[in-house]
């Protein structure tokens, strides 16, 4: 009792516990098909077998009870019948009663009569009697009837003896064969078994059949399932039934479905990136070459500008030195000042040029405002600049900036390309968004296929309003104009600096 | 997800890959094979269990002649008795006497029955039987083919003469002879006197043959047959030994409901007890001492109760002259 209990199977002796094991063995690696085939002809070799052993076990039993008891009558039936007989000694009517008994009744082997000496009055074997037999069974005068299974080389008989009057006229002795009911039950055995084997045969067909049914919708799958793995997201599992099989198969076609809608997203995406990733190239390789333009410029600028100025600006103090009248310096001075305003106007315009210090300063508003001064001053274009809703408000240092670039890049390309005489800039701030629009009335152009260099600008704005996490929307028709909008969110003014990007 | 889905795919593929594998690696054949094996075999191994070992064992080809009876070593004294009743009734009724008289002379008596009277009377001449009990138109013939010898007559209520009794079913509106014609009779044994002769010469007298009176004639060889037969309503009637209608009667009260006499004939000597002619003389007189002193001797009262009897008693052969009168008026032999 305190020692631990050994599992169930560990206490099975070895060889069960091997068998069991080899058994499960079998069971687990065998197919669906060899199971479902094992399942049916089991059940049907199982039922049909014990059926079969059942009814053989029945029906020995019932038939050895009635062959007994028939023995019993067949001998009672010979001892009323040949008392008379024996009494008045016509032994050869009991012959032949015995000889009738022998041949009206097929399962009697023998039929013979002892007197009451012991000796045989009459027999129904040819040639002679078989030693043994009389003594094999014995009734007393008092019995009714006396049953003793024999053992023969002919197989089992049931010898029954009856005394006839008494035991005073002799003993009846009747052996009845088992043979016939042998015969009779081995042959329903076999029918039986063979009844059996027929449907097993039969549940083996059905099985197949239900096998194919059950496998070919999963065979379906793993062919689809090899495909869909090679890349083929077109295939789809046939939906052949509407069991458990069948459900697998459409979640299987809708879970491929979606892979295909996600590849082709997915497609789409790094197709954008592609594109954007191009023109970002692009445009780093036009930053740079506009850079060292911009460069070339400020040197040439300084260098034709500045310094033409400076070095007049010498050669007239060199003049200056030599003068001598005071009028004649007076006026010398007077042009030397005039040389240095024009120098410092030139280099202050550069200066506004390469960095607006107005938007620093001022805001957005007013330096958009500048510019648009500064359009009419060197394109010769008339622009109307509004600025609506900002109440003195600034916006992020990055938005102002971007703005004002695009604001700058749009007048840019209206003065170049559109041939407009007049242009309108709308800044407005309201409902937490702040919406910048460059509005010309000149030629307009097609946003789907824009030139190389118009492309590059357009980019180059779409760049800066995706930097802010604007939207940047062009309206332009060939003849009708072109309408620039930005629209870029702007947070309420509690968190518009902790949340701004 | 593309991790996800191809693990989905790997493990469904290899499941469906092991499933076919096992298929090779285990055939459906090996399987029903061993499935039919064990339940055959259960079938099978089921038949021979419970068969009892030890059982006695007689070789049915075998063969040897059957022994020769044994020898008598002292010569049975036989007794034959003719049937008057069936076979069976006849050992029951005649076994007491026969042991009585075995006792009596010190040697076995054995007892030999035969089917008809006439049977009998062959024994008898033929020196098979030493003493028999036959009936009255068997010592008739007995006598007169080859000298058999009447030794001593039953007395049964003080007289030793018997009856023909004509019998019909209870139910039957026959009140004679003349109502039966055309029916079903029954004699007993040709030779019988109650049986046979008083009804052919009843039948005689009113001029007709047994032949042509009936429809049909059957022999029932013994007279509780013929008894049974009325009262079976196999036959319309029969003619039997008063002695043994009485004796039946008394034994099974249902025969006296189911049958009924219609007519008695006059009494004729009664069926006696005859010897061989061929048997010595002094077992002859010891025999007839014997079977005369029973009345008085205490230990034969069993065996003469079992035949009914009170007494056996001598008789002259004038006795039966009636019945060979009978005879002649039968007709039934050619008789001088």
């Amino acid at each position: 009792m305190g020692s631990a209990v050994k599992p169930v199977h560990e206490r099975l002796p070895v060889a069960l516990r091997q068998l069991i094991d080899r058994l499960w063995l079998v069971a687990n690696s065998v197919s669906v098909r060899v199971k479902i085939l094992g399942i049916v002809l089991g059940m049907v070799l199982l039922l049909g077998g014990s059926i079969t052993w059942q009814v053989r076990v029945a029906l020995e039993t019932a038939l050895e009870r009635e062959l007994q008891s028939r023995a019993v009558s067949i001998t009672r039936d010979v001892a009323a019948r040949s008392v008379d007989l024996l009494l008045i000694n016509d032994l050869f009517r009991t012959h032949q009663l015995l000889g009738d008994t022998l041949e009206n009744n097929p399962d009697v082997r023998y039929a013979f009569i002892v007197g009451p000496d012991g000796e045989v009055l009459a027999h129904t074997f040819e040639g002679g009697f078989p030693p043994g037999l009389i003594q094999a069974n014995r009734a007393a005068p008092t019995e009714r009837h006396r049953l003793q299974l024999l053992a023969t080389e002919e197989g089992h008989i049931w010898d029954a003896a009856v005394p006839i009057f008494d035991g005073r006229a002799g003993t009846a002795r009747v052996g009845l064969s088992e043979a016939n009911l042998r015969r009779t039950l081995d042959s329903v055995t076999w029918q039986l078994l063979l009844t059996t084997v027929v449907v097993s045969l039969v549940g083996v067909g059905a099985a197949m059949l239900l096998t194919w049914l059950i496998t070919r919708p999963i065979l379906d799958l793993v062919r689809v399932t090899r495909a869909v793995a090679a890349g083929d997201l077109s295939q789809r599992a046939p939906h052949r039934t509407d069991d458990e099989i069948g459900t697998l198969s459409l979640s299987f076609n809708a879970m491929v479905h979606d892979l295909a809608e996600a590849r082709r997203a997915s497609e789409a995406v790094q197709a954008a990136l592609r594109e954007k990733e191009a023109a970002r190239g692009e445009l780093l390789e036009q930053i740079i070459a506009a850079q060292e333009e911009e460069r070339k410029r400020v040197a040439r600028e300084l260098h034709d500008g500045a310094g033409q100025a400076l070095t007049s600006l010498m050669v007239g103090l060199k003049v200056l030195s030599g003068l001598r009248t005071p009028e004649e310096i007076q006026s010398q001075i007077g042009d030397l000042r005039g040389i240095a305003a024009e120098t410092l106007e030139a280099v202050r315009d550069l200066a506004l040029e390469l960095r607006p210090s107005v938007l620093d300063d001022l805001g957005l508003a007013a330096a958009i405002a500048r510019y648009a001064a500064e359009c009419q001053r060197r394109f010769n274009l008339r622009v109307d600049s509004r600025c609506v809703g900002f109440d003195g408000r600034r916006l992020p240092p990055a938005v102002e900036a971007a703005l004002y670039r695009i604001a700058q890049e749009a007048l840019v390309n209206v003065a170049r390309h559109s041939g407009a005489r007049q242009a309108s800039v709308l800044l407005e701030w309201n409902d937490g968004a702040v919406r910048l629009l460059v509005e010309d009335n000149g030629r307009g152009f097609d946003p789907v296929a824009p030139g190389r260099e118009r492309k590059l600008g357009l980019y180059g704005m779409q760049e800066r309003a995706d930097l802010i996490g604007g939207r940047l929307h062009i309206e332009s028709e060939p003849g009708v104009g072109t309408l620039v909008v930005v629209e870029v969110p702007v947070p309420t003014a509690h968190d518009q600096l902790s949340h701004f990007p | 997800m593309a991790t996800l889905t191809d693990v989905m795919y790997h493990s469904i593929g290899e499941g469906i890959l092991e499933i076919r594998h096992g298929m090779d690696a285990v055939s459906t054949k090996q399987v029903t094979c061993w499935l039919c094996f064990v339940l055959v075999w259960a079938a099978l191994s089921a038949c021979s269990v419970g068969r009892a070992e030890g059982l006695p064992y007689v070789d049915l080809s075998a063969r040897e002649p059957l022994p020769a009876a044994a020898a008598a070593n002292v010569a049975p004294l036989r007794v034959a008795v003719a049937a008057v009743v069936s076979p069976q009734g006849t050992v029951e009724s005649y076994q007491p006497l026969l042991d009585y008289l075995a006792r009596r002379l010190g040697r076995p008596v054995q007892l030999i029955q035969r089917r008809t009277y006439a049977e009998v009377n062959d024994l008898i001449a033929a020196d098979e039987v030493d003493v028999a009990f036959v009936c009255t138109s068997a010592y008739v013939i007995g006598q007169r083919e080859f000298g058999m010898q009447l030794l001593v007559v039953p007395r049964v209520e003080g007289e030793t003469v018997y009856h023909s009794w004509l019998i019909v079913p209870s139910d039957s509106p026959a009140q004679s002879m003349r109502d039966l014609e055309g029916g079903v009779f029954a004699f007993t044994d040709p030779w019988s006197t109650s049986g046979r002769v008083v009804p052919t010469a009843q039948v005689r007298a009113l001029g007709r043959t047994p032949e042509d009176f009936f429809k049909r004639v059957i022999y029932t060889y013994s007279h509780d047959a013929a008894i049974r037969a009325v009262a079976d309503r196999v036959v319309d009637g029969a003619a039997v030994d008063s002695l043994v209608y009485r004796f039946a009667v008394a034994r099974d009260p249902d025969l006296a409901e189911r049958t009924r006499v219609i007519y008695r004939s006059p009494p004729f000597a009664a069926p006696p007890v005859v010897t061989s002619p061929h048997i010595r003389a002094q077992l002859r007189a010891q025999l007839a001492d014997i079977l005369t002193g029973m009345a008085d001797d205490p230990e034969a009262q069993a065996a003469l109760g079992a035949l009914d009897v009170e007494a056996f008693v001598p008789i002259e052969d004038a006795a039966y002259d009636s019945v060979r009168q009978l005879q002649r008026e039968a007709g039934l032999w050619d008789l001088p």
